[in-house]
């Protein structure tokens, strides 16, 4: 399994190269106080939203799919070196983030409070699991072009989800106040966000073993 | 002589399109060459033994076991090249020496120097040889006991194809080791296989030693009437031209015994394929 975690970041290599940079940019924008720093959060997420898209990607020109079912790996452990990718990808991005915001804040160059952004931070990291945690059985059911294209009908369903997720505490009025949390919200909703989406990936990953299980490549 | 590889009543469905019944038997210590047309079923066969299609129906067994027990042992060329482009050719170490157990990375090596490949250089910048060669030495670095090729020597040139094909033999010298290789360079076939199979719209048409199968089948060509007086027993298929006509005959022996006067060639694997799929049938 480890090898093709391995395998999926060496092909990754070039992109997250772009990215990094990419990220650099925005940080420097973001040091220079031309925007917040919760902008280079939102990148971090949408990032890691893509990267496990781009692999599907790559696997499929390659053909790679039909050779990795030749390897002593097994459909399961194929699956789930996958999640495995996007959880160690989440956790970069996240590291990165936290790390990007701390010395932002001890340069004195953060717009927002250190809280308020991690908690932003959070909240991004946790849509970005959402995203991979919808996406990823798709991708197995449907292959990389037609996942794609539902990528934005998965948005949206995250979106509604949100909303009625937040219904019992007070709808978007609620959502709104997030714009300067209180202490409670700072130290509750990043840790239940992100056990949800940890929880909405673990349910994904046995549909995408299911999916993959049947499937004739 | 243990068989390496046992196929029983395999069967693998689609809309457009079925594969077998197949029974296959490949003993240790030898080579099956894999013939048949474009879309006969060869790589199909081969993706249902190992399980990355769902046979409808059958039994597989390779070295002796099940095939999803058995991968550690068993080295893969496809069709083509299955590594990303994006993915330097030392890269192809990095991941499968953490996928197989006795991965040799000295092994790996030395192949790469054999078949002149640079461990910096970029797949994408590899020729489809290249690419192939590539393909072998993952497949032979983990020190399989079979090998199920699939075109392997599809893009080669000659003089690496003879080394490679040396390769195989050198492979088979081993009892516990085995070769299924499917090739449409049925002169590859011709010079290391020691059982041919010939799969036709997905039905395994022969199977057979192919020493056997060459001294048996042989050409006869005659004119139309001296045909007609020939036993039909004997006759599997025929092509008639303008000026002459040509017949696949079974039991060569035999029939040149009953009909001296008539002249029978000995017969390739190419010529068994063409008669067999464009001949009539007798």
């Amino acid at each position: 399994m480890t090898g093709l975690i391995i395998k999926d970041f060496l092909v990754l290599r070039k992109t997250l190269r772009s990215y990094l940079m990419i990220l650099l940019i925005y940080a420097v924008v973001a040091f220079s106080g031309f925007w917040q720093a919760s902008f280079v959060a939102g990148f971090m997420m949408m990032m890691t939203a893509m990267l496990p898209m781009n692999v599907f990607a790559y696997d499929k020109q390659a053909r790679w799919d039909v050779y990795g079912l030749s390897l002593p790996v097994g459909r399961t452990k194929t699956v789930a070196s996958r999640y495995l990718v996007v959880l160690i990808l989440a956790a970069l991005a996240g590291a990165l983030t936290v790390a990007m915001g701390i010395a932002m804040h001890l340069a004195g160059r953060m717009q927002e409070s250190l809280g308020q952004y991690l908690f932003t931070a959070a909240i991004f990291v946790v849509f970005s699991l959402m995203i991979n945690a919808m996406m990823l059985p798709l991708l197995y059911k449907f292959g990389s072009e037609r996942a794609r294209m539902m990528l934005f009908g998965v948005m949206g369903v995250i979106a509604l989800l949100v909303v009625v997720f937040l219904i019992p505490f007070g709808g978007l009025d609620w959502l709104q106040s997030l714009d300067a949390p209180t202490m409670e919200q700072i130290a509750a909703v990043p840790a239940v966000a992100v056990v949800s989406g940890l929880v909405l990936l673990a349910a994904s990953f046995l549909l995408s073993r299911h999916f993959y299980g049947r499937k004739d490549v | 002589m243990t068989n390496c590889i046992e196929v029983k009543g395999l069967v693998k469905r689609y809309k457009t399109f079925t594969l077998g019944p197949v029974d296959l038997q490949v003993p240790g210590g030898t080579i099956l060459g894999l013939i048949g047309e474009n879309g006969a079923g060869k790589t199909t066969l081969i993706k249902s033994m190992l399980g990355i299609v769902r046979p409808a129906a059958g039994e597989v067994s390779l070295l002796g076991t099940d095939p999803d027990c058995a991968k550690e042992d068993i080295g893969i060329v496809l069709d083509d090249c299955f590594f990303s482009e994006y993915l330097r050719v030392k890269d192809v170490d990095s991941v499968l020496s953490r996928v197989f157990k006795t991965w040799d990375k000295g092994l790996y090596r030395d192949y790469l120097d054999k078949f002149g490949l640079s461990g910096a250089k970029n797949i994408k910048e590899l020729s489809r040889g290249m690419r192939m060669k590539l393909s072998l030495a993952a497949a032979l670095a983990h020190r399989p006991k079979l090998l199920l090729l699939d075109e392997a020597t599809a893009g080669l040139d000659p003089v690496v194809r003879d080394e490679i094909l040396d390769e195989f033999l050198n492979f088979v010298s081993d009892e516990e080791h085995a070769i299924l290789i499917s090739s449409h360079i049925t002169s590859d076939l011709e010079k290391v296989a020691d059982y041919i199979a010939y799969l036709h719209q997905g039905r395994l048409l022969l199977c057979d030693e192919k020493d056997r199968l060459l001294e048996s089948y042989g050409r006869l060509v005659c004119a139309r009437a001296e045909l007609e007086q020939v036993d039909r027993g004997y006759v599997v298929s025929t092509r008639k031209g303008q000026f002459s006509t040509e017949a696949l005959i079974r039991r060569r022996g035999d029939f040149q015994r009953l009909y001296p006067r008539l002249t029978v060639e000995p017969v390739t694997l190419d010529e068994l394929m063409v008669f067999i799929v464009k001949g009539e049938r007798a």
